[in-house]
């Protein structure tokens, strides 16, 4: 039951509003330093970064006993200094919070969430185990970052599910490279990614929020 | 072989009598060394840090403290470019760590030339740096891909660093990266993609009004699209609180360096109604 339950939170059908993100890749595509041939080493290296770094804090907040969770989201939103990406992380982590709680008891821990850490909190309450978790919300992030490429560049269907498919290892890895990841330790080293999330509010036409 | 465990210790104090900043020597060990301060335009004061080894080498453990006294002003910078020397085999990496508090209404304006890295070369830097109510910094650091002109380009083995800003005992901003280049190939569209040089500006004063920093952002957006180009571009984003950060990646050091200045020169303005002061020796 309890898989089943993570499966539809993993879904990016879930009404939270996913798919109006991209984090920066509207505008890395618009730019030209993005395409489908460069799609799958980008998709790599970003689960090696910030699949990381994200990973590490879903399983902070999974392994989070008590008090420390207003400063653990005040920590992940210092380590993402491009405003668009910090906000979408928190409108889908807060969302995510209300819709869990919605559908299944449990306590707000109140105050700003960020997807990562809403993520692991929810995982934790459904007795998830802690890597699995941070597999899953990689997964989703995945998902979702393909997703939005599918609108973004010629990237059809079959080749999107083959991708998804080809990541899975790099998933694993990641979300096994985040175990030994403290936050506050954790790596991450993204600048053209979060320069084009800073630059995404100056595109001409935008089809995603951020 | 011994290595130098080099460390400076500067505190910069407000004396009321002048209006100037003063600088106090609390520690030096060598090869770090300052040998004075400089008074600038409004009473602030400019301190050059050398390094008396040229560089940096493998195994070097650099320390330096600074702590901006309350209404004190001051300028840090290098004397050069830091150069980080190749790394013997077995070795370990070169250490520079840098602690930094900055009283209320006190100013620090940090602004280094570029680090390049040699081809071979492995290094770790942990910056710590804590503004108190009213306290105010600009810190610019530019990371070079090595020398260029030796075909040096992403020819080093590991570079590591750590950077903590917190104001008013919250964090602003956190970054820790680790950039390898052959586990972790730099130019992938997810890191450096085309360009070489990496550079990050942070512009911040605690307790500054919404309205001054959503003007200053507005200004700073609008130069940023003005300075960006095929060979460099350049983004800003507000930080959670007390400031904002300007991010630029460049094929080539030149436009970086210019374009820092332009940033410094309008959010100076802005926030202090006062003219940057640059630094002598770089332009």
């Amino acid at each position: 039951m309890q898989l089943l339950k993570l499966l539809q939170l993993a879904d990016s059908a879930l009404p939270i509003g996913s798919a109006a993100h991209s984090f920066g890749l509207e505008t890395l595509v618009a730019e030209e330093k993005l395409d489908a041939d460069s799609l799958p080493c980008f998709l790599r290296d970003y689960l090696q970064e910030t699949g990381v770094l994200e990973a590490a804090f879903c399983r902070a907040s999974h392994r989070l006993m008590g008090s420390g969770w207003t400063a653990l989201n005040q920590q992940l939103s210092a380590r993402k200094p491009a405003p668009e990406s910090r906000t979408a992380s928190l409108t889908l982590g807060r969302r995510f919070l209300q819709l869990f709680l919605s559908l299944e008891n449990g306590a707000d821990p109140g105050g700003e969430a960020h997807y990562a850490t809403a993520f692991g909190y929810v995982s934790r309450l459904l007795r998830v185990e802690e890597e699995l978790a941070a597999a899953v919300y990689l997964q989703q992030t995945v998902n979702a970052l393909v997703s939005a490429c599918q609108r973004l560049m010629p990237l059809g269907q079959q080749r999107a599910a083959r991708l998804l498919w080809d990541l899975k290892p790099a998933i694993l890895e990641s979300a096994r490279a985040s175990e030994s990841a403290d936050p506050d330790a954790a790596c991450s080293f993204t600048p053209l990614v979060e320069i084009a999330s800073m630059r995404h509010v100056a595109l001409g036409t935008r089809l995603f929020i951020s | 072989m011994q290595h130098p465990d080099g460390r400076l210790s500067l505190q910069f104090e407000y004396d009321a009598a002048t209006g100037r900043t003063l600088l106090h020597v609390a520690e030096q060990r060598q090869p770090l060394k300052v040998v004075r301060a400089f008074h600038l335009e409004g009473g602030a004061a400019l301190a050059h840090v050398h390094n008396l080894s040229g560089g940096v080498l493998a195994g070097d453990r650099l320390s330096l403290d600074l702590e901006i006294g309350p209404r004190a002003r001051a300028q840090v910078t290098s004397t050069g470019a830091t150069r980080l020397y190749r790394s013997r085999a077995g070795s370990s990496a070169a250490e520079f760590s840098a602690h930094v508090l900055i009283r209320e209404r006190a100013l620090l304006e940090y602004l280094p030339d570029p680090l390049i890295p040699f081809a071979g070369s492995r290094f770790r830097q942990n910056t710590v740096v804590n503004l108190e109510d009213g306290a105010g910094m600009f810190w610019w650091e530019t990371v070079a891909p090595g020398r260029e002109a030796r075909g040096e380009v992403f020819s080093y083995d590991a570079l590591d660093f750590r950077f903590a800003l917190r104001a008013t005992g919250i964090p602003v901003a956190i970054e820790h990266c680790h950039l390898d280049p052959l586990a972790r190939p730099l130019a992938s569209p997810a890191r450096l993609g085309p360009y070489r040089y990496f550079s990050s500006f942070f512009i911040c004063r605690a307790g500054t009004s919404e309205g001054t920093w959503r003007d200053l952002e507005k200004q700073l957006q609008e130069l940023g699209r003005k300075l960006s180009s095929p060979v460099i571009i350049w983004g800003l984003g507000r930080l959670p609180a007390h400031g904002l950060v300007v991010r630029a990646l460049s094929q080539n050091s030149r436009d970086i360096s210019s374009g820092l200045v332009g940033f410094w020169r309008v959010a100076k303005q802005a926030l202090y109604g006062q003219d940057a002061v640059i630094p002598r020796k770089i332009y």
